[in-house]
């Protein structure tokens, strides 16, 4: 049997903590941030009944931080009546995409092709995203059903970007990027977007400079969201683990530098 | 000659793009929406190429026995997707779904979550404040890692402004600088290639 090295016993003291602290259930008190706050007023302030394109431009991988963003920002816009235009850049997004806007329209009571529709996946996201800025229609001649595009009431009169509010990519990568370089620098369509906690800085400048509306990241700011539409979910119970795993983080960096500062001092002397 | 042909063909299809950005001319937009079109086409060919490839490498290493079940494992994937989806469509509810949202997402999800372990290891074992360069680095990051963590009370009033500080300033005007870098290198690799300065594209001899 293999001995157990100082690397198991970090791996088990992780594992038993965050799972203590689920079980414990604590509640933590969140308060939004500016950004966050930034999308909610954005969803906010439009009128009632306007069209709001939704981008899954993520992988399956990033799930467990994506999902709870994406609810929170599609439970607030189909509560405000807007009306959601599904899609994804990124193939493993596409079925994801599709099954999230269909539970949150199913808690609301809403109707596939009137309040709602998903156009699937186009590969190439560049391309489609500047082909979508001259004809949606062209660009996804079928939604994800296979029902022809002409066929769906709510897109009739929405021909490109110009009929859209705003584009929200949802996305664990830089590809919300090329919404901005090519949707919003050639079309002028807002992009808000939800990401993971690890992309956030790489949106700040965009953010700082108006390129982007704004900006809900990781689970933090899923939390962040719930807490502003007064719905918990996924956001507030996943920050109870990342609270516990980056203070657990925090403490290994302390130790492991005690180590290092009496272990140098034993050197020299 | 072949080599003339695709210099010319990216000059001439370089210069349209370049110059169909600036208009709205309704002729300029269907050009532009045609040659999108072909993009995506060419993009579809692109992959057929890294399946070649994925095929080719995965049987070569399976002469290997202890990496041989991972490769038949690889390539059971790969052949069972595509037959899944031209059978029964990737639309919900399909062979081909069920399988993406009951064995692949999950599988990428934990593995993805596994990072968290390795992160916590790396923490103790290589997080070093060896210089002063390390020790301000290991600050700010400790910082973040706070702020993306609620604690509550006066703790977060104190670690959510300074580290909106970082990320305003220290971190963005970086960020911007290397962004900046991007653009004026991307533009100019860009001109290379339309110009036919930079011909590695083409691959071969110069």
């Amino acid at each position: 049997m293999k001995r157990i090295e100082s690397r198991h016993w970090i791996f088990i003291g992780l594992f038993l903590l965050i799972a203590a602290v689920m079980l414990l259930g604590v509640e933590l008190n969140i308060n939004p941030s500016s950004e966050t706050q930034k999308m909610y007023d954005y969803i906010e302030n439009l009128p009632p009944g306007s069209t709001l394109m939704i981008s899954f431009d993520h992988e399956a991988s990033s799930l467990p931080e994506i999902r709870p963003v994406a609810l929170a920002i599609l439970r607030h816009a189909f509560s405000k009546g807007h009306k959601l235009v599904g899609l994804a850049l990124f193939a493993e997004g596409t079925v994801i995409g599709y099954r999230l806007m269909d539970r949150v329209a199913t808690e609301y009571g809403l109707e596939y092709g009137r309040d709602y529709a998903y156009l699937g996946f186009k590969p190439q996201y560049i391309a489609a995203i500047l082909s979508m800025g001259e004809s949606i229609q062209e660009t996804f001649p079928e939604d994800y059903l296979g029902r022809s595009i002409d066929e769906i009431p709510l897109m009739n009169g929405i021909y490109n970007y110009d009929q859209i509010g705003g584009v929200i990519s949802i996305a664990d990568g830089s590809l919300t990027t090329h919404w901005m370089e090519y949707g919003a620098a050639r079309y002028n369509v807002d992009i808000l977007a939800g990401v993971t906690a690890a992309m956030v800085t790489t949106y700040d400048p965009y953010l700082a400079s108006n390129q982007m509306q704004a900006l809900v990241g990781g689970l933090r700011g899923a939390a962040e969201y719930e807490r502003l539409t007064g719905r918990r979910g996924g956001g507030s119970r996943g920050m109870l683990a990342q609270t516990t795993s980056h203070l657990y983080v925090l403490l290994l960096i302390l130790l492991g530098n005690i180590a290092f500062i009496r272990s140098r001092r034993k050197g020299n002397n | 000659m072949d080599r003339r042909l695709a210099l010319i063909a990216c000059f001439v299809f370089g210069l349209l793009m370049f110059a169909q950005y600036f208009s709205r001319h309704p002729l300029a937009r269907s050009v532009n929406l045609a040659i999108l079109e072909y993009w995506q086409i060419i993009f579809a060919f692109t992959l057929l190429v890294g399946v070649a490839s994925f095929f080719r490498n995965s049987l070569s290493a399976m002469r290997n026995r202890g990496e041989r079940p991972y490769r038949m494992v690889g390539l059971a994937g790969l052949i069972a997707m595509p037959v899944l989806a031209i059978i029964w469509g990737i639309r919900a509810d399909t062979p081909f779904m069920w399988m993406f949202e009951n064995v692949q997402a999950p599988m990428q999800s934990t593995v993805f979550a596994l990072l968290a372990f390795f992160v916590a290891s790396a923490s103790y074992r290589g997080f070093r404040a060896r210089s002063l360069q390390a020790a301000i680095l290991l600050g700010a990051a400790a910082i973040i890692l706070l702020s993306r963590s609620q604690l509550g009370g006066a703790f977060s009033d104190v670690v959510t402004p300074v580290a909106d500080w970082i990320r305003n300033y220290p971190s963005m005007s970086a960020r911007r600088a290397i962004l900046i870098g991007i653009g004026l290198g991307s533009l100019t690799t860009s001109l290379r290639v339309i110009l036919g300065i930079e011909r590695t594209w083409l691959g071969g001899k110069q």
